[in-house]
């Protein structure tokens, strides 16, 4: 690890203008950064902490009830802390599952809700500083598209990149149309839909999201969702337990008389970004909730798969993770 | 909460005076010794890694490597007016002085666990090492002007990168350290502070050896870098018992458990699995074995010893509702 300068932000302004020098870091939870850094992979010269900035604004870290039953998360809220809370378990279960099935409890403690939707891709070429790399370092090429490939994308691939986004709980995030809340060098603040918060790789992998270099996320919003009561996060991995999924789903379902009146589907493991599908969701909505309904929105999901040399299963598997969270959600 | 202020002599200073205890050689003061550099050990009377095997022990390590051989060392109790002058009454320490009698090196127990080990021991593993440490120092890297461990904070800002003072909580004490921020937790408890019950395994937060507690809360300390944990109880292998009001040498229910149930073979993961059962127990987690596997598994048992670490664990927790 190369040497850095640390400070600790006790002002959201003064750390975001420090946050622009293109070598600064903003550390939260530091579980996927420091790991980063010491793969050299990332090399910040110097790492502004911001877990400081909760004394000036307690807010930053907690979770607050928003009109009409939404919820909102502060970024630099603990992955466990969101997880176990009740509202999030009562009001959006998918929410609380996907954080309760990824990582470890001693990870869940520290890693905050910011730094989850901004974690860095597994991708073990990403990872190995001897590798070409276009994530990493821009032009040198991608060792993955053929290396070996199991883990890797299916969906949103280019030609330059096949690397999957790991985080569990960005899958629901992008089901549940979750907003972002982001403020800038200039004292700006935005809001950003989650569903165009992170991009595909195209031809410039090394940009994942479009926050501009400084920006710093306050809070995630989820908005009021009544039949996200009824919603359910499957995660399919090597394990049982503390694994990135192979293929996932998140699915919330408003089913009336017989019919689903309303759907949200979204996979993870499988795509090089939090992947909702709104033609699962189109196939879904206005029929009846049955095994050939799911089978359907199961095939419009993944029509547009690309499997490459060793992740062929990943098409059968995210279509049978689908059909089972769709079943479970409907029981 | 126990506090336990450490104003050991700085680095730099110039060693008090005082008179040779009988054993050593045939000068009579520390002053006589000029030219030669000497090792200096802090420890409680009576104190068993200190007696003198230990010093015999020192004595051929030293006589086996070229430039060790003329530094002397000399053993004192940390009782009494000498004590005193070098800022360490009651604690063990290790101070190396250059042949100038400037202080070049020092080491300084922080003890174990407020109420519960006495914060003035110091294992036989950690007195060796430390002796030997300060005279490696002393002979190999003369100009040196920067302690390992317990080095004061220096006057001027720290430059990007530079070590600077750090004030960790450790089982209770508070103790400063000089630390670059790059130095994580796991690396300050371990090189820093002494305190080598916390493992490190993957060094990347994929087997949980290193597991510590923060606020009362499991993490990894490997993907931590102390200087963020400043200002927040720590609590390593060494202090959980005292943590949860053990007194004495008594043992925390989870550790009790461990012993009972054989919750390891190699034992490595072992302080790692002990921490992140004792704090996961109060995690609103469902009570069934399943639950237990599901909780634990960010801590990784080579050896395969969980089904004694979950039989272990569920003794601990049905002790803790009864």
């Amino acid at each position: 690890m190369i040497s850095f300068d640390y400070v600790a932000a006790d002002d959201l302004d003064a750390a975001a203008r420090a946050g622009t020098a293109s070598t600064a870091r903003f550390v939260a939870g530091g579980t996927t950064l420091i790991d980063l850094m010491k793969l050299d992979v990332e090399r910040p010269t110097l790492l502004i902490d911001l877990n400081s900035l909760t004394r000036r604004d307690p807010s930053m870290s907690t979770i607050t009830d928003l009109p009409g039953g939404g919820l909102r998360l502060g970024a630099l809220a603990r992955m466990g802390d969101v997880a176990w809370d009740e509202r999030v378990r009562r009001a959006f279960p998918f929410v609380s599952q996907s954080l309760l099935l990824a990582a470890s409890g001693q990870l869940r403690n520290v890693a905050t809700i910011g730094g989850n939707v901004l974690q860095r891709t597994r991708c073990p070429y990403f990872r190995d500083t001897a590798a070409p790399c276009n994530k990493r370092e821009p032009g040198s090429g991608c060792s993955a598209l053929h290396g070996f490939n199991r883990t890797h994308a299916i969906l949103g691939t280019s030609s330059s990149c096949i690397a999957t986004h790991p985080s569990d709980l960005a899958v629901a995030l992008v089901a549940l149309d979750a907003t972002v809340r982001v403020r800038g060098a200039r004292k700006n603040e935005r809001t950003i839909p989650f569903t165009a918060f992170h991009v595909l790789p195209g031809s410039q992998p090394s940009r994942e999201t479009i926050l501009q270099h400084g920006e710093v996320i306050t809070a995630i919003d989820l908005p009021p969702l009544g039949f996200a009561k009824r919603s359910v996060y499957l995660k399919v991995r090597d394990r049982a337990s503390y694994a990135f999924a192979l293929a996932s789903a998140a699915v919330a379902l408003d089913i009336d008389g017989g019919r689903i009146r309303e759907a949200r589907v979204a996979l993870g493991g499988v795509g090089t970004k939090p992947w909702r599908s709104t033609e699962a969701e189109r196939v879904l909505r206005g029929r009846a909730p049955n095994d050939a309904t799911y089978r359907a929105a199961a095939e419009a999901a993944l029509a547009g798969a690309r499997p490459q040399k060793d992740n062929a299963f990943k098409i059968s598997l995210a279509k049978r993770t689908l059909v089972r969270a769709l079943t479970e959600v409907a029981a | 909460m126990d506090r336990h202020v450490i104003a050991p002599l700085d680095i730099g200073q110039t060693a008090p005076d005082f008179e040779l205890p009988d054993n050593s050689q045939t000068a009579r003061r520390l002053s006589d010794l000029r030219g030669v550099a000497v090792v200096i050990a802090f420890h409680p009377r009576e104190w068993d890694p200190a007696r003198a095997e230990q010093v015999e022990l020192y004595k051929s390590a030293a006589a086996s490597v070229d430039g060790m051989a003329q530094i002397a060392l000399v053993a004192l109790s940390n009782d009494d007016p000498t004590a005193a002058a070098y800022g360490v009454t009651n604690l063990s320490a290790v101070f190396g002085v250059d042949q100038s009698g400037i202080v070049r090196w020092r080491h300084t127990s922080l003890g174990g666990a407020a109420g519960s080990r006495d914060p003035r021991s110091w294992s036989r593993r950690e007195f060796v090492t430390a002796v030997l440490g300060a005279a490696f120092a002393l002979a190999f890297c003369p100009t040196l002007d920067d302690g390992v461990a317990h080095a004061a904070p220096r006057s001027r800002a720290a430059g990007v990168g530079e070590a600077r003072p750090v004030r960790l909580n450790i089982n209770g004490h508070d103790t400063t350290l000089h630390l670059e921020p790059r130095v994580t937790l796991l690396d300050a408890l371990r090189e820093y502070a002494g305190l080598t019950g916390t493992k490190k395994g993957c060094d990347h937060g994929q087997c949980g050896a290193c597991t510590v507690h923060v606020d009362g809360k499991r993490v990894l300390s490997c993907l931590t870098f102390a200087v963020m944990q400043q200002g927040k109880p720590i609590v390593s292998i060494e202090g959980l018992a005292a943590s949860a009001g053990a007194s004495g040498d008594a043992l925390h229910p989870v550790q009790q458990a461990f012993i009972k149930h054989d919750g390891f073979q190699c034992g490595y993961c072992t302080p790692g699995q002990i921490m992140s059962a004792s704090a996961m127990l109060n995690e609103p987690w469902g009570v069934s074995d399943d639950d237990v596997r599901e909780a634990m598994s960010g801590n990784i048992c080579r050896c395969g010893a969980y089904p004694g670490i979950v039989a272990a664990i569920q003794e601990a927790r049905r002790g803790q509702t009864q």
